[in-house]
């Protein structure tokens, strides 16, 4: 079975302060895994190491059997990613922006219009594409962000709260999307909603304090704990946010 | 895909940011508006323009030095506003290296500021052939020193950008480093008679070299020969400023590169 992303020991300090501690896990071809914790646990930690913004203290982490650290470029290419909320430059609209993104990927132009027109109907930013992003709200900025990370059909999706700053119907509407091209990819998703990873993920990683708490199917998890939330409840000693 | 063709693509939309930025359009205005008051002043304030083109030819660098300066405004932000900013997420999750991204952001800052230079140089030259009827070949070599300071201050600007957490910060300690420290410790070691060619204010002082040492340019406005006052006074060469540039060039590219493929994005 193959495996796209793969995590070893993964340990990180910032300053004297343990945000990681020898984290280990593998996520399998074509799963979705929720990476749930509760706030400072090191879910966006491990992301960033994953994509490659952060230099881990040791260990590592490999995405399609390639280590992050030491060929990023290639590493990078085969992943889609939103990582916090991303910003962009206020200058370009969307569809240049896209264009941007797309060409340092190597997309072909024929290729590259296709996609993004695909991609903005996707994120139902038909009539934003070639509006510049300084006129544009938190909502449809996170819109534009999963349209980057779909834009160049990669075999793996990392995403970090994809759902912040959308309204309800803005949420509805990225489970959909991410539940759909999900079936087709590797997601490693993190998230504070269990009900959103509830309805994307098959399985979940449960992390505090840098350490892997729980690693399984929820099913397994809710058959155990009577229910997810409780599964969380239990394990991190905490509140569900 | 190449890195040559990852440059290409990154040069392009840099360049892109610049031509869509307000402050390009202000720097070129305020350079302009530079030498339209040297054009008009100076005869207003001394009764008709100099005899000597070279005098006057000296005089009107102002406008492409300040459009030289001016890069310290793009440069600014070029690293640490992808940090500050968060628009590095976005970018730096892509498959291009921080070398490329680095090299490509340098090189779209430079032709926007060539551009300016360009376009103050033209001024200067039309300038010179409707007053003098003559454009002095020195303006060429004026011209390379001053592509040379704008590309030593855009480097030692990347470099301090590397290193801030800030776009801000980056373009008050480019503009204190370049402007203030720079030039007393200049004046200092000039007037005791040190050699000062490798301050990057030497740099920027070389541009009028070519049309004559300073006491020269100051004699043709009718200020003297400062026989009394310059006796320690170490002589800049063009040399040397061009030696001390290439310097600031090289070490704070590098530099600029080394730090940003260091930092991380927490």
């Amino acid at each position: 079975m193959r495996e796209p992303i793969v995590i070893e020991n993964l340990t990180k300090y910032y300053n004297k302060f343990l945000a990681l501690d020898k984290l280990s896990l593998r996520v399998a071809e074509k799963e979705n895994v929720g990476l749930l914790g509760p706030n400072g646990a090191g879910k966006s930690t491990t992301l960033k190491i994953l994509c490659g913004l952060l230099r881990a203290s040791s260990g590592t982490a490999y995405i399609d059997g390639i280590n992050v650290a030491g060929k990023p470029e290639e590493a990078l290419a085969r992943i889609g990613a939103i990582v916090e909320t991303p910003e962009f430059y206020s200058f370009l609209t969307p569809e240049e922006t896209l264009g941007y993104l797309g060409r340092l990927r190597g997309m072909r132009e024929d290729e590259l219009r296709r996609r993004i027109k695909e991609v903005i109907e996707l994120v139902r930013l038909e009539e934003w594409g070639t509006v510049k992003i300084e006129k544009f709200s938190r909502g449809m900025k996170q819109r534009l962000a999963l349209a980057q990370a779909l834009l160049h059909e990669p075999p793996v999706l990392i995403l970090d709260e994809p759902a912040l700053g959308l309204d309800p119907r803005g949420v509805v509407e990225f489970r959909e999307i991410i539940e759909g091209v999900g079936r087709e990819k590797t997601v490693f998703f993190a998230s504070h909603q269990l009900v959103e990873v509830a309805q994307i993920c098959n399985q979940v990683a449960i992390i505090d304090h840098g350490r892997l708490l729980a690693y399984d199917s929820i099913a397994a998890l809710e058959k155990k704990y009577q229910s997810l939330e409780q599964a969380y409840l239990k394990l991190t000693g905490g509140y569900v946010e | 895909m190449s890195e040559f063709e990852k440059l290409r693509v990154v040069i392009k939309y840099e360049f892109l940011k610049h031509m869509r930025r307000r402050r390009l359009y202000v720097i070129l205005g305020i350079a302009l508006l530079a030498e339209a008051l040297v054009l008009i002043l100076i005869p207003v304030l001394r009764d008709g323009y100099p005899d000597n083109v070279m005098v006057m030819a000296a005089m009107l660098t102002v406008g492409p030095s300040l459009a030289a300066i001016g890069a310290i405004f793009f440069a600014g932000d070029a690293i640490a506003g992808e940090f500050e900013g968060k628009t590095g997420y976005m970018l730096f999750t892509n498959p291009v290296s921080r070398t490329i991204l680095v090299i490509g952001k340098y090189l779209a800052c430079l032709i926007a500021v060539a551009l300016l230079i360009v376009f103050t140089y033209i001024i200067i030259a039309i300038s010179l052939l409707v007053i003098y009827q003559e454009v002095p070949i020195e303006i060429l070599t004026s011209f390379g020193l001053c592509l040379l300071y704008a590309s030593a201050v855009l480097s030692l600007t990347f470099f301090f950008s590397a290193i801030s957490k800030g776009s801000m910060g980056a373009t008050v300690m480019t503009l204190l480093f370049v402007w203030v420290l720079s030039s007393i410790i200049e004046s200092a070691l000039a007037f005791t008679g040190n050699p000062y060619w490798f301050l990057i204010s030497a740099g920027g002082d070389s541009i009028t070299l070519p049309y004559g040492s300073i006491t020269e340019l100051m004699s043709g406005l009718g200020m003297g020969d400062f026989d009394g006052m310059l006796t320690n006074f170490e002589p800049l060469t063009i040399g040397m400023a061009a030696w001390g540039m290439v310097i600031y060039l090289v070490v704070g590219f590098l530099l600029s590169i080394w730090i940003s493929k260091r930092r991380q994005l927490a």
